[in-house]
C-alpha cells in the first residue's frame, strides 16, 4: 500500500514540475476527461518539441488529487480509511452522462459509453448530489435513529 | 515514507490550486487598488447552482503555505480584519461581496475569493493593490457569461471620437487581435455571434456576443481608433462559465435547395416577454424577417416563414421553407430581455431533394373543385401531417384527408403516402399560401409550401348556372367547406380535438349506428381476445366514424403511449371523413369516399376490436 502512495506521491511531483514550467500555454489546454467522482483530471495541449523547438507535439496530463482522509464508503463516516485507490483509464474516460445526438433529422437522447451500471465507489462527494447517513441518537431515554446529512450545503430543497 | 508523500502532495496541490484557479467557475476582478486608508470591494461570481448558493464563502489571504481565511459568510472573520472586513453574499445573483476599509500597506498581496471549506479548486485568485498616491487606476470590467449564453458589452467614450475606427479586440499572445470593428472587420471565430452598433450618444457603441464558448474568456479591449496607435481604449474581462443543465439545441441546421428547415429557440419559460423574434445576422445588424407580434413581413419572405410560439416548453420554432442558396448564413432567435441567451444558428444549404413533394404552384377556376397533394417519404410515415394556410401571423391549420382505403397497413411502401387538401368550390378569398408539413411528438418538421391561385370572374354568383348555385348555398351553411378550420385538431400542440356543433350533431347520428354495430362484436370479441392484438396493428391508420368511442376512451387509454398516438392519427382521419360526409348533403359526395357496406363493417369490426383491447387492458 505505502509502495503505491510513494508512487502517487512521485507523480504528482512530476506533474507538478510539468505544470509550473510552461503557465503561458494553459489556455490552449483541452480537457479530455474531468472526474469528479475519482477527482482526477486528463488534458491535452500542445507544446514545443524538446528534440525539434520549432515542431509541437501534443503532451497529456493526468493529474490526480489522492484523497487520502475519504473513507472506504464515503455515505458510512464509520467506515475506515480507504487505503487502496485504484484508477482505471478505460474506467474514467468513460461518458455515462446523457447527451444530444442527432440522427439524419431527429435528435435523441444517448449515454456516449456502455456499462455504465457498474457502481463503482468514488472518492468523494459530488457537489451537487446530498449524501446522508442515520445514527442513533438517545434522547429522553429512548434511542432513536436519525438521518443527518453528511453534506449540509447540498442537501437544501430548492 | 508517507511523510515523503505527503511533502510531495503538497507540492503538487499548490501547483494545482494556482492552476485551477483560471478553469475555475468562480469569476471576480485579477486586480483591485485601493488608497491607503481607504477601502476596496471585491465582487466575485458564482454559477447559481443549490449547492453554490448555500454553501460556504471566503475571501482568504495567500501566503507561502495556505491560505488563510480573512473573513467568512460563516461568520469568521480573522483577528486583523475585526471591523474592517465584510463579506455579503447575494445568492440569487450569483455573487458575493467583499469589502475591506481602512487598508494599510501591509494589506497588499494576493488573495482568493471562493466558495466551499477549502481553497482547492472553486476559488478565484485577486491582487490586491495599495496605493499611496491619490488616484485609482481604472478597473477592468467584468462580464460573468454563462457557456452558450450572450452579453451586451458597453464602450462609452468622448463626443470626437464619433466619426473613427470603433473595435473589439481580444488580448493574445500576439497583442489584441481584432474581433470586430465599426469597418465589418469580424475574426473567423466570431463570425455569426458578434455585433457591433451605434449607440444614441455618438462615439459611443455596444457589442454583442451570443453563443459564447469557454475558449471566448479572457480580456478584452474596446476602443476608438487603432490598437496601441490612437484613439482610447477601455479593459473588459470576459468569463464564460459552465451552468448545468440547460438545454442547447444543435446550432448548425441544413437544409436543401427548395427544401425547408425547422429551427427550435429555447427561452425562459418563466418569463415574459413582450417580443421573441427571429432576424438573420448580417455583420453590423440583425435584420429581423419574423416576430411574435404582428407584423410587416418582407416580400421575399413571404410565405415562407413562420413562427410557432410554446410558452409551457419555453421554445419557439421557426419554419423556413423554399429555401434558396442565398438563405444560407446565420440567424439569431432573440427575446427583448437582455440576460437571456440568445443562440445564433448557422443554416448551411446542402445538396439533396426535400422529403415532401408535390406541384408548388396551382391554378384553379373559381367555383371549381381543387385539390392539394402533398407527398411524404416512408421516414414520415408515423408522424403527423397537416395542412394550414399561411399568413404573416402563423398558419391556421385545415383539414386534410389522406387518401388510404385498403385500411389494413402493413408496409408503407405500398401506400400513397399523399396528405390532400380538397376545396369542394374554391373562392377568390383562397387565393395564397398552402403549407403541408409532417410533426411528431411536438416537434415541428419539414414542411412543402403550395401557392394556390384562383382565376375567374371576382362576383361568384354573377355565373347563372344552376350546378354552381347548390353548392353556393351549401358551402355557407357548412364551414368547413371552406377550407375546413379544425382548431389545429392535427397540430401538435392541441392534442384534443374539439370539433364544432356543426360537426357534432353529423357526428352524433353516426356514432349511434356505430353503437348499435359494436353491441353486435361485443360477444365476438370476447372470445377472440388473442386475435385482437394482431388485428389491431393491421388497423392503425384506419378511418371510420367511431369517433364517439374513441373520445371517452381515450381517457382510459392515456397510460398506453403507443395505442394512444394510434388513436390520435385515427381521430384525424375521422373527422375528415364525417366532415366530407357532411358536406356532401348539399353536393355531391366525393366518390373517394364510398365504401361497400361490407367493407364498412370490417373496418368497423376492426376498430372496435383495437377499443375493446384497450379497455380490456385497461380493466387489467
Amino acid at each position: 500500500m505505502k509502495t503505491s502512495l510513494l508512487f502517487w506521491g512521485a507523480l504528482a511531483v512530476f506533474l507538478g514540475a510539468a505544470l509550473a514550467s510552461d503557465y503561458e500555454n494553459e489556455e490552449e489546454e483541452r480537457i479530455i476527461v474531468d472526474n469528479k467522482c475519482k477527482c482526477a483530471k486528463v488534458t491535452s495541449r500542445f507544446v514545443p518539441s524538446k528534440d525539434n523547438p520549432q515542431e509541437n507535439v501534443l503532451e497529456r496530463n493526468i493529474r490526480i488529487i489522492v484523497p487520502l482522509k475519504s473513507k472506504q464508503n464515503i455515505t458510512d463516516p464509520t467506515s475506515p480509511l480507504r487505503t487502496t485507490f485504484v484508477y482505471r483509464m478505460s474506467e474514467l474516460c468513460k461518458q455515462c452522462e446523457p447527451m444530444e445526438v442527432e440522427l439524419t433529422d431527429r435528435i435523441v437522447t444517448a449515454e456516449p459509453s456502455n456499462n455504465c451500471t457498474s457502481t463503482d465507489a468514488c472518492y468523494t462527494y459530488d457537489r451537487n448530489k446530498c449524501y446522508t447517513t442515520t445514527f442513533p441518537f438517545l434522547y429522553g431515554g429512548e434511542i432513536k435513529t436519525v438521518r443527518a446529512a453528511l453534506t449540509p450545503a447540498s442537501c437544501y430543497a430548492d | 515514507m508517507t511523510f515523503l508523500v505527503f511533502i510531495f502532495l503538497l507540492f503538487f496541490l499548490q501547483a494545482e490550486s494556482a492552476r485551477i484557479s483560471r478553469s475555475s467557475p468562480i469569476f471576480g476582478p485579477r486586480q483591485v487598488t485601493g488608497l491607503e486608508g481607504g477601502s476596496v470591494t471585491v465582487k466575485c461570481f458564482y454559477p447559481r447552482s443549490n449547492v453554490n448558493r448555500h454553501d460556504r464563502k471566503y475571501w482568504c489571504k495567500e501566503s507561502t503555505r495556505q491560505c488563510a481565511t480573512v473573513i467568512s459568510s460563516n461568520g469568521y472573520t480573522a483577528q486583523d480584519f475585526v471591523g474592517r472586513a465584510t463579506i455579503t453574499d447575494y445568492p440569487e445573483e450569483g455573487i458575493f461581496i467583499v469589502k475591506i476599509s481602512k487598508l494599510g500597506g501591509k494589506d497588499a498581496g494576493f488573495y482568493k475569493c471562493g466558495i466551499g471549506l477549502n481553497e482547492r479548486g472553486l476559488s478565484f485568485k485577486v491582487k490586491l493593490d495599495v496605493s499611496q498616491g491619490s488616484k485609482v487606476p481604472e478597473e477592468a470590467e467584468l462580464y460573468y457569461v454563462e457557456l452558450e449564453g450572450s452579453v451586451t458589452m458597453s464602450c462609452t467614450f468622448d463626443e470626437i471620437y464619433a466619426s473613427e475606427r470603433k473595435y473589439l479586440c481580444k488580448m493574445g499572445k500576439n497583442g489584441c487581435f481584432t474581433v470586430v470593428d465599426s469597418y465589418r472587420n469580424v475574426n473567423l471565430t466570431y463570425q455569426g455571434r458578434v455585433l457591433l452598433s451605434n449607440q444614441q450618444t455618438p462615439g459611443s457603441f455596444s457589442i454583442y456576443m451570443t453563443q459564447l464558448k469557454k475558449e471566448d474568456s479572457g480580456l478584452y479591449l474596446c476602443g476608438v481608433g487603432q490598437y496601441g496607435e490612437k484613439g482610447e481604449s477601455k479593459e473588459l474581462d470576459v468569463h464564460v462559465y459552465e451552468e448545468t443543465d440547460v438545454p442547447q439545441g444543435r446550432h448548425v441546421i441544413n437544409g436543401v435547395i427548395g427544401g425547408s428547415v425547422s429551427v427550435e429557440c429555447h427561452y425562459n419559460r418563466q418569463r415574459n416577454y413582450s417580443i421573441k423574434y427571429w432576424c438573420k445576422w448580417r455583420k453590423n445588424s440583425c435584420t429581423q424577417l419574423i416576430s411574435n407580434t404582428v407584423g410587416t413581413m418582407s416580400a421575399q419572405h413571404e410565405g415562407r416563414l413562420v413562427m410557432h410560439d410554446d410558452p409551457k416548453n419555453g421554445t419557439f420554432t421557426i419554419l423556413m421553407n423554399q429555401l434558396k442558396a442565398e438563405d444560407a448564413g446565420y440567424y439569431w432567435c432573440m427575446t427583448d430581455d437582455d440576460t437571456e441567451r440568445k443562440s445564433a444558428k448557422e443554416l448551411r444549404i446542402i445538396d439533396g431533394q426535400p422529403a415532401l413533394t408535390g406541384p408548388k404552384d396551382i391554378e384553379a377556376n373559381v367555383g371549381t373543385k381543387v385539390t392539394l397533394p402533398c407527398s411524404y417519404p416512408c421516414k414520415y410515415y408515423s408522424y403527423q401531417k397537416y395542412w394550414c394556410k399561411w399568413s404573416n401571423t402563423g398558419c391556421k391549420s385545415l383539414l386534410s384527408h389522406e387518401q388510404n382505403q385498403t385500411g389494413l397497413v402493413v408496409d408503407c411502401n405500398t401506400e400513397n403516402r399523399i396528405v390532400y387538401l380538397t376545396f369542394d368550390e374554391v373562392r377568390n378569398t383562397d387565393q395564397g399560401w398552402y403549407w403541408c408539413g409532417v410533426s411528431h411528438s411536438g416537434h415541428y418538421g419539414e414542411t412543402m409550401a403550395v401557392y394556390l391561385r384562383v382565376k375567374g370572374d371576382v362576383v361568384f354568383r354573377s355565373e347563372t348556372s344552376e350546378d354552381a348555385a347548390i353548392p353556393s348555398t351549401g358551402s355557407e351553411n357548412n364551414p368547413q367547406n371552406r377550407g375546413a378550420v379544425l382548431d389545429d385538431s392535427s397540430l401538435p400542440s392541441s392534442q384534443e380535438s374539439n370539433s364544432s356543433k356543426v360537426l357534432l350533431s353529423v357526428l352524433l347520428p353516426i356514432g349511434a349506428v356505430c353503437l348499435l354495430l359494436a353491441t353486435v362484436f361485443v360477444v365476438v370479441k370476447f372470445r377472440l381476445l388473442k386475435r385482437t392484438e394482431l388485428v389491431s396493428v393491421g388497423s392503425y391508420r384506419t378511418n371510420i366514424s367511431m369517433s364517439e368511442f374513441e373520445n371517452p376512451r381515450e381517457f382510459g387509454a392515456k397510460d398506453n403511449a403507443i395505442i394512444n398516438e394510434a388513436q390520435e392519427t385515427q381521430l384525424g382521419g375521422v373527422d375528415e371523413y364525417i366532415t366530407t360526409s357532411g358536406n356532401s348533403e348539399g353536393a355531391e359526395e366525393p366518390p373517394k369516399m364510398k365504401r361497400g357496406s361490407k367493407e364498412e363493417v370490417d373496418v368497423a369490426y376492426t376498430t372496435f376490436l383495437l377499443q375493446a383491447n384497450k379497455v380490456t387492458q385497461d380493466k387489467a
